[in-house]
């Protein structure tokens, strides 16, 4: 427990900033790279996984005096792969084109660490209000980095976003880019730029 | 109590109540889901056959074939099935449609692929080609196979089992001609053994 | 499906990290050191063998019989958490010398999404049981490969200039997407 208490609109802004769990601490980069070959994809992957992180956090800090320490890890894996099945089936059912595009990433969110990793960290040890408040931040950075790779990598590669032409016909959209070393670039250099702007203490 | 049954009853307890939740989602979106399956399945079909008024499902030996018919004759007008075969990197599904004397195909229509994006997968649609992005699955339509069907190379097919080849996706587009030239002789013979 | 060629797509043309990018996060943490890559990839492909054939009796004896596919996530993933619980207690009995060496990976690979992809590919592509034996092996054998070659880049890069903001992860990364593009040459090795 912290000795003195953050303000709420800290522990947000840690998610999109400082603690941002793919460009700081380098967390659930699977599906940040598998699913970012466009921005509609990099979205809904995003608001998936947040749901997940939501639902998980809520119920964890609602159990954390219950659950044994010793039996913990099990305990959370069980709610989160719930959560996800559910998540899973609500794209299936409602918005098949998604369910179809995302495939096996979505059941892949299980095992994404940032979920365990905030419940592990934060949830387990806080209130319910506050866990609710650190997942929306984890999760708005989550879908921030996801939603910026998305959209590079199909500008560039499909010479659109959401589906909308940006870039006219004089150009040649860059294959490598919707292909897999063209996540791999991206989020390298992205990763890079993420740590310039930091160390030039840029500070939003 | 006890530290080892504290354990056990909360594990249970969040299993079951996990199992709770899970299977009363799953009849919410169960029918949805089997209901999309069910659509993408008669928009194949739909897609590879000629006009039909409804279409007939029949098991021959574990394939199922559907046979497209009119509501004033028992003729069939088209038959569709699907057929399975390895593409470029990976598995690769078609719905085909061929007319009811099993000579030419009447239509094409690729369920799942995994070729390489912007290039292999342009035997699905082709988004560089403006005015037709479809050109490769249609060239197949009235395509003969008998005795089979042929892949020429950067140049317009001039007889009517060829077909033209996608320019930097050879090899997908002749896997995709390959599993039709495989699969539907054995469909051939499979439905005229019954017929 | 050819036995050896589903190995070879499995460990090589269709490398799970670097295609289907499962494994990125011990890909980036274990791949400073070749030695520490080699039990890395030794435990996970040692877990994802044991896992697939399990994972396959389950949903093929149980999950599929009972009508409960619905399931499926929460299944395998406490199965493989309990496997890499067994596998560690069984292997600290058996040899400490191969204790040593990869006990301190195991409890890493739980939260390895290669290994739940493993699991869940093998459903999706409706792999036999010996199918998905070698689908998990082959597939282990490819995480080894990536690993190794990574942890032997990166050995040598420690000694280059590389501008701070890239350093460590930035740079893997961008040395990932180089081998990625390496890999993808193999495309259409198997097709024909």
């Amino acid at each position: 427990m912290a000795k003195t208490p953050t303000p709420l609109s800290k522990e947000f802004l840690k998610g999109l900033w400082n603690e941002n769990p793919i460009l700081r601490m380098l967390l659930g980069l699977c599906p940040t790279l598998a699913v970012t070959n466009s921005a509609i994809n990099g979205l809904s992957m995003g608001l998936a996984t947040t749901f997940a992180l939501l639902c998980s956090s809520i119920l964890i800090s609602l159990l954390r005096k219950i659950i044994p320490s010793q039996v913990r890890i099990a305990g959370y894996i069980v709610i989160i792969a719930t959560f996800v099945t559910v998540a899973d089936k609500f794209l299936a059912a409602y918005l098949p084109e998604i369910s179809k595009a995302l495939g096996p990433y979505v059941p892949l969110i299980v095992v994404n660490c940032i979920i365990l990793g905030r419940q592990e960290a934060f949830s387990s040890k806080n209130g319910v209000g506050r866990s609710i408040i650190d997942a929306l931040g984890m999760g708005s950075g989550f879908i921030l980095v996801l939603l910026v790779l998305g959209s590079i990598r199909e500008l560039f590669g499909s010479a659109t976003i959401f589906n909308l032409q940006i870039l006219g016909d004089w150009f040649n959209p860059w294959m490598i880019m919707i292909l897999p070393p063209g996540a791999f670039l991206t989020l390298g250099l992205l990763i890079g730029l993420g740590n310039w702007l930091n160390e030039r203490k840029v500070k939003i | 109590m006890n530290k080892t049954t504290k354990m056990v009853i909360v594990l249970t307890v969040i299993t079951g109540l996990s199992g709770a939740i899970l299977s009363s989602w799953d009849s919410v979106t169960k029918p949805k889901i089997e209901y999309h399956k069910l659509q993408a399945l008669k928009v194949a079909i739909s897609d590879v056959l000629p006009s039909y008024d409804y279409y007939e499902e029949k098991d021959i030996d574990g394939k199922t074939i559907y046979i497209g018919k009119l509501n004033d004759s028992t003729q069939p007008t088209g038959i569709a099935f699907k057929v399975d075969g390895s593409g470029f990197q990976g598995n690769l599904s078609i719905m085909v449609g061929v007319d009811p004397s099993f000579t030419s195909i009447t239509g094409i229509k690729v369920l799942e692929q995994i070729e390489t994006p912007g290039l292999g997968t342009k035997i699905v649609e082709d988004p560089s080609n403006k005015t037709d992005p479809f050109w490769f699955p249609e060239q197949f339509v009235g395509v003969i196979f008998s005795p089979q069907i042929n892949v020429v190379k950067n140049s317009i097919p001039q007889n009517s089992n060829e077909i033209q080849a996608i320019s930097g996706a050879t090899i997908s587009s002749k896997a995709v001609v390959r599993i039709l030239n495989e699969d539907i002789s054995i469909m051939k013979e499979l439905y005229q053994s019954v017929n | 499906m050819n036995l050896l060629l589903l190995f070879i797509s499995a460990a090589i043309v269709n490398n799970f990290v670097l295609t289907y990018f499962l494994g990125i996060c011990p890909f980036v943490g274990v791949s400073k050191r070749v030695s520490s890559a080699v039990s890395m990839g030794l435990a996970v492909m040692f877990v994802m063998t044991i896992t697939a054939a399990v994972t396959w009796l389950i949903y093929h004896l149980l999950l599929v019989p009972y009508h409960i596919e619905i399931l499926e996530y929460v299944s395998f993933i406490l199965v493989i958490a309990s496997l890499v619980q067994l596998v560690e207690m069984f292997i600290k009995k058996v040899s400490k010398p191969l204790y040593d060496t990869l006990g301190i990976y195991l409890p890493l690979i739980t939260t390895n999404c290669a290994i739940l992809g493993l699991a869940l590919f093998s459903v999706l592509r409706d792999y036999s049981f010996v199918e998905s034996l070698v689908f998990g092996i082959g597939a282990g054998a490819g995480f080894t490969l990536a690993l190794v070659i990574m942890a032997g880049i990166r050995e040598e890069l420690e000694l280059s200039n590389i501008p701070k903001p890239f350093r460590g992860a930035g740079i893997t990364m961008i040395v990932a997407g180089s081998l990625a593009l390496a890999f993808m040459g193999f495309a259409g090795l198997i097709s024909m």
